[in-house]
């Protein structure tokens, strides 16, 4: 049998809620409370209120054992038709542009023709789990048979035990927070403190210039009296950024550079992307923003293969480049996640690594550099905070919507973004005129 | 606190609240007043400039409800706005009836339009209707809703007095909510309410009647266990039905059968008209007479 023959997915557009620092605004909303309110905001702006859409794939990263069928709910909530089918991702930080990929791979395959690609997270309302002696003693108990045998299950429970725990931003099988890893990183990188913070001001300024040209308003709607991201800080500078105390690698002494300023913060909100066939899209007259070009996932081994933690966009995004034919310098735009300053730092320093890209990524020649004029024009997760799995069509909707904009015949965006487990998710769209 | 010191109303009085009442006082005062009750209604108009939403209580409601954490308003979280002036007329020497042994029989919601929690409501308040009925009397007791000029929502709350006398003539098939759900339909949900449903209830709405707070005063009021708040379950059934109402409805219940609790209840509901028209009714899960049977209508 051939194989199928394929055809483009397209970005028709984008919608988030403005995102909140944990213990904001949202503090009180849900996952699902988000997801179901972007979702909302998606129907209204695209009249989509009761139709079947191919199906909705969202996810969320910090997720209650209840919520095993988050996206589902959100969609049942939701003004779609509940005879839209829906499904829940989790690659971390990963998660929503995955999502987008498997939408958009499903209908370049004409399985689907629209589908929406999504993400929630709250660091707000985060589950709390039991001790894990208490609950191997709940679960004991529930399968005892008899009272006596009850009692017996419970009885072995010491005081300590019933301290719930909270989840904590750490990888389980090096005990270290992504910021502990991302300060090594740094540090063998030889990273600055002054060149984070630029990164950081940027981002910043670039996020208040959008918002004030409007280039959100098809993109946000605001949500428990958020109108803008609540972390945006339009004024701040080098000079406020430099006061800052070093909160990650206290230990490396004076080669700890990343503070609260240069990392994400905390985050809640949600968002979604609505993709489609070109067809799909012109017989409901909507928008072709961005083709959905192709995209690539790759893993380092951060445990024993002494690679950093969030490095693992710097591989994949080779390994596209190749396959699509390109040159890093054949983009107009670059959307690389900001989960620190130094993150972008770091991948940037491996492309441009003649010794990097020979030993580690086995290429003759480095990548090279990029045109940071073309870096995260509207600003990205330093500015806008970062609830994990909403960063995913955050950054997919907001790319098409600058490539679509921006004057000129063709354009192509490339997007990275890092992920806790040692992996990157990359992709590319290109500007449908 | 205005309604406190309120003397008995003359035929058109009016009563301007700057802040809603704390219903507790006002229960205490409906059974100091309850005796010498009688007579007709008065023209008495109770207002409310410039209400504002609290978002923490809104979202405590949601999560009692069951409704999604929101920007617009439940439509029956208006009817939590506008109780409390509902009660300052009740309470007040000239409304004819005493507060202990009214029962709430029937509640009509109108929302001309979703109300978002950002914007500052002019309740009003006014009693309407007073009328011999079967069982005794009844009255409307009729609020609403305005953003500026524009009238937003409207609810009607029917009470039933009980062995009461009116004037006048009752009105025909005013009582009666013709839905159409198969008895033996099976429910779309089945809901668990607990023991303390009425207490969270009662957090949420500040509806504080003491029937739906403590056995006792549930046992003195009738009942043989406490009950849920009749606006809860209404709230409950609305907010199943949250994602397929019209942008502009009418939602009309009739509270056939106290809740009483704990309880397991099955929840019933089918298109009816429209294609976001809804017949819909909450029924022991057991089987036997519903406790609630409602209907959505697009306005």
């Amino acid at each position: 049998m051939a194989p199928p023959a394929t055809r483009s997915a397209v970005v028709v557009g984008g919608n988030r809620i403005p995102f909140a620092r944990a213990g904001g605004p949202y503090a009180h909303a849900s996952n699902q409370d988000m997801l179901t309110v972007t979702l909302d905001g998606l129907v209204a702006r695209f009249g989509l209120t009761g139709e079947r859409i191919g199906e909705v794939a969202a996810g969320a990263v910090l997720k209650h054992s209840r919520d095993f069928n988050l996206t589902r709910e959100a969609v049942l909530g939701s003004r779609l038709s509940p005879h839209t089918p829906a499904y829940d991702v989790q690659q971390a930080c990963g998660t929503g542009l995955e999502a987008a990929i498997l939408v958009a791979g499903k209908i370049a395959l004409g399985q689907i023709d629209s589908g929406i690609a999504g993400g929630a997270d709250t660091a707000s309302d985060a589950p709390i789990a039991v001790n894990e002696g208490l609950r191997r003693a709940l679960l004991d108990a529930s399968h005892a048979r008899s009272t006596v045998d009850k009692l017996k299950a419970l009885a072995g429970l010491r005081p300590g035990q019933v301290v719930p725990e909270t989840p904590r931003n750490a990888e389980p099988r090096t005990g270290l927070s992504m910021g502990e890893h991302q300060a090594r990183t740094a540090a063998e990188w030889q990273i600055g403190r002054e060149e984070q913070d630029a990164l950081t001001v940027a981002s910043h300024h670039h996020l208040a210039a959008a918002y004030d040209r409007g280039f959100f308003d098809d993109l946000v709607t605001p949500y428990l009296g958020l109108t803008r991201d609540q972390n945006l800080r339009p004024d701040t500078s080098l000079e406020k950024l430099a006061r800052l105390k070093p909160v990650f690698g206290k230990d490396l002494g004076d080669a700890a550079t990343m503070t609260a300023g240069n990392s994400t913060p905390l985050s809640d909100g949600a968002s979604a992307v609505l993709l489609a066939s070109e067809n799909w899209a012109a017989e409901h007259s909507l928008p072709a923003l961005a083709r959905f070009v192709d995209a690539e996932t790759a893993a380092v081994d951060y445990v024993h293969g002494a690679e950093g933690l969030l490095m693992a966009p710097a591989y994949a995004v080779p390994r596209l480049l190749a396959r699509q034919g390109l040159s890093l310098q054949d983009f107009d735009y670059y959307e690389i996640h900001e989960a620190f300053a130094s993150t972008v730092l770091t991948t940037l320093a491996a492309w441009q690594s003649e010794q990097f890209c020979r030993e580690r990524l086995g290429l003759d020649a480095p990548l090279g550099s990029i045109d940071r004029d073309k870096l995260n024009v509207n600003g990205s997760s330093l500015a806008v905070g970062h609830p994990f799995a909403a960063t995913g069509a955050r950054i997919v909707a907001t790319l098409a919507k600058e490539l679509h904009d921006q004057p000129g015949e063709t354009g192509r965006g490339l997007i990275s973004i890092c992920a806790a487990g040692g992996q990157g998710v990359v992709a590319i769209l290109e500007a449908v005129k | 606190m205005a309604d406190e010191r309120t003397p008995r109303a003359t035929r058109s009085d009016a009563t301007v609240l700057d802040h809603a009442p704390a219903l507790g006082p006002l229960y205490a005062r409906a059974l100091l007043t309850a005796p010498g009750r009688g007579g007709e209604l008065t023209e008495h108009e109770v207002t409310q400039h410039g209400a504002r939403i609290d978002r923490e209580r809104l979202t405590a409601y949601d999560r009692v409800c069951g409704f999604g954490v929101r920007d617009e308003l439940p439509a029956t979280y208006l009817h939590v706005l506008a109780f409390p002036l509902q009660m300052v007329l009740m309470v007040d020497r000239s409304f004819p009836f005493a507060l202990p042994g009214l029962v709430h029989v029937r509640n009509r919601i109108v929302q001309h339009r979703p109300v978002r929690a950002d914007e500052v409501l002019d309740l009003r308040a006014t009693a309407r209707n007073l009328r011999p009925h079967a069982k005794g009397a009844q009255v409307d007791l009729v609020a609403e809703a305005r953003v500026g000029d524009e009238l937003v929502w409207e609810g009607v709350s029917t009470y039933l007095a009980k062995g009461a006398e009116a004037p006048g003539q009752a009105l025909s098939g005013h009582d009666e909510l013709e839905v159409s759900l198969p008895d033996d339909a099976s429910p779309a949900a089945v809901w668990r309410v607990p023991k303390d449903m009425g207490r969270r209830y009662a957090g949420v709405s500040g509806d504080v009647n003491p029937m739906h707070l403590n056995p006792l005063a549930a046992k003195a009021s009738g009942f043989p266990r406490m009950l849920v708040h009749g606006m809860w379950t209404k709230a409950r059934a609305l907010a199943a039905l949250e994602p397929r109402l019209p942008e502009a409805y009418a939602v009309d219940v009739a509270f056939s059968r106290p809740l009483l609790l704990p309880a397991t209840v099955g929840f019933v509901a089918s298109t009816a008209g429209g294609p976001d028209e809804w017949d819909f009714a909450v029924r022991p899960a057991k089987g036997g007479r519903e406790h609630l049977r409602g209907r959505v209508i697009s306005v």
